[in-house]
């Protein structure tokens, strides 16, 4: 297939992943949460297939593709990091600290947190909470769709990287499944607990710590470092 | 007059079976407060549902009869739709956000349209609000999961009139509140009712405090409403002074028959 029917059909799979989960919260509305879950799984596997299909499950390096290089970058400390990972966090923190200030000043933001609590009782406070779910889903798959963006032009592009999202969960759940704030120390406990496995154990166990951190951590504060107690019962 | 709220022969099932309110007809006009009196599922909250269209979530449908807000017929439109039209709920329990502070609460909304096709609606400030209800200006910053039961209900009876409502409906304003905040909380309502024009449905199983501020009342039973009319004729009703207010002449002590036949009678209102 030539290349710009390609990445018209990349686009297209996009657009179908962040907008049927939104399409299906909206109908599904309050009444099941776990039907999202549930859709959003589903629908992974459906477009994972169709990836192999199309692209095969061939490991790429897109970065040549676009013509971009990612030369190594030495930080003041003597540690050595590639241009991507520098991007990487800067783009990490710029999406946070928006998605923060959203969340706790503008009007829109708190309503969704409202409509996130009490659905019934923002409804009958004039708000379409339907909309702000699916508007939810929306920017979860903006900020999804950004972070492949980053790991797949840094390290590389291949059908499986969903299975990155799973570590992203343990970070979440790490941190406190309700807790935005949580993210941050949940990740940084993660990665520590990943990077020093890898320099002073066996490498392979980088795939698996994320995964012990967790386990490690739900015997003793299920609802995660910062997280609600009541929480559980969502989950 | 045209009433700012009316309900015609409604009539609701409960998952596809079950008939939880047949027949109820009642009419809020402007500018009054009008009490739905009744006993624990005598169907006085499903009516409320049924008007603010909240029953998609508990299986629930309106089978028949319609709900007309100031002429127009609204019968199972969304509830956001019809907070926008200015027909809000403070419900029974659930009625704030607990994970959002006072502030952030009274934010969390969408107010209806300033101005109606015909009749300019009260737009409610923030100032307005504190200066109804002065407790919570101290307690902005609070998380509303920590507030005291009588300041949840100002603080939902705040948020509701942020929403610029043409007819509040209030469920069981005095659930779970001492007397004295009770009255307060009777009086601010005739108060708002008196400097912002609302008409207000009060649904209430405290009849006394609900008819000291009302003028008209609906009794309900069994989901049927089986007495209606003004403060006054409630009041010398000798069922109504028995069984919701603990008045006239069988009260006091009594033997197992008469509370038998007291069931008995009850139930043929």
């Amino acid at each position: 297939m030539a290349r710009p029917a390609l990445m018209l059909l990349a686009a297209l799979l996009g657009v179908t992943a962040t907008v049927t989960p939104a399409l299906a919260q909206y109908r599904i509305g309050m009444s099941a949460a776990i039907a999202a879950v549930l859709v959003t799984i589903t629908l992974g596997i459906l477009l994972r297939a169709a990836i192999v299909l199309v692209y095969t499950d061939r490991i790429r390096h897109p970065l040549p593709l676009l013509g971009l290089a990612n030369p190594p970058r030495r930080l003041p400390g003597g540690a050595v990091v590639s241009t991507f990972d520098l991007l990487t966090v800067a783009v990490a923190a710029t999406l946070f600290v928006g998605l923060f200030a959203f969340l706790r000043l503008s009007p829109l933001g708190i309503q969704m947190r409202a409509a996130g609590e009490k659905p019934l009782l923002a409804a009958q406070r004039g708000i379409n909470f339907q909309l702000l779910f699916a508007l939810s889903w929306a920017l979860a798959g903006f900020a999804g769709a950004l972070a492949g963006i980053l790991y797949a032009n840094n390290v590389r592009l291949d059908p499986s990287l969903g299975v990155l999202g799973l570590k992203a969960f343990a970070v979440a759940l790490v941190g406190g499944l309700d807790s935005l704030g949580g993210v941050i120390p949940g990740a940084l406990i993660v990665a520590a607990v990943e990077v020093l496995s890898v320099r002073y154990g066996d490498p392979l166990l980088a795939d698996v710590s994320p995964f012990l951190c967790l386990l490690a951590m739900l015997p003793v504060r299920p609802w995660g470092l910062f997280g609600t107690r009541e929480e559980l019962e969502r989950v | 007059m045209i009433p700012d709220l009316e309900l015609e022969n409604l009539e609701v099932v409960y998952h596809h079976v079950a008939t939880a309110i047949q027949g109820v007809s009642l009419r809020v006009p402007p500018g009054a407060i009008v009490a739905l009196l009744g006993t624990n599922g005598a169907g006085k909250t499903t009516t409320l549902r049924a008007i603010s269209g909240f029953l998609g979530a508990d299986d629930a449908q309106i089978v028949g009869g319609r709900v007309l807000f100031q002429g127009a017929t609204v019968t199972g439109r969304p509830p956001h739709e019809l907070a926008r039209r200015g027909l809000v709920l403070v419900p029974e329990r659930d009625k704030v956000f607990e994970t959002l502070t006072v502030q952030e609460n009274l934010r969390a909304l969408v107010p209806g349209a300033r101005v109606d096709h015909d009749a300019p609606r009260p737009p409610v400030t923030l100032e307005q609000v504190f200066h109804y209800f002065p407790a919570l200006a101290g307690r902005r910053r609070q998380l509303a999961g920590y507030l005291s039961g009588g300041e949840r209900q100002m603080l939902a009876l705040a948020t509701a009139l942020l929403c610029r409502p043409r007819v509040l409906l209030v469920d069981e304003l005095s659930l779970g509140l001492a007397p004295r905040v009770i009255e307060s909380l009777m009086a601010l309502v005739a108060r708002l009712r008196d400097e912002l024009g609302l008409a207000v449905l009060l649904v209430e199983q405290n009849a006394g405090a609900a008819l000291a501020v009302a003028s008209y009342g609906y009794v309900m039973e069994h989901g049927r409403i089986v007495y209606d009319g003004t403060v006054e004729r409630l009041l010398a009703h000798e069922d109504v002074r028995e069984f919701y207010l603990g008045m006239g002449r069988r009260a006091g002590r009594r033997s197992y028959t008469e509370v038998k036949q007291y069931q008995r009678r009850r139930r043929w209102f």
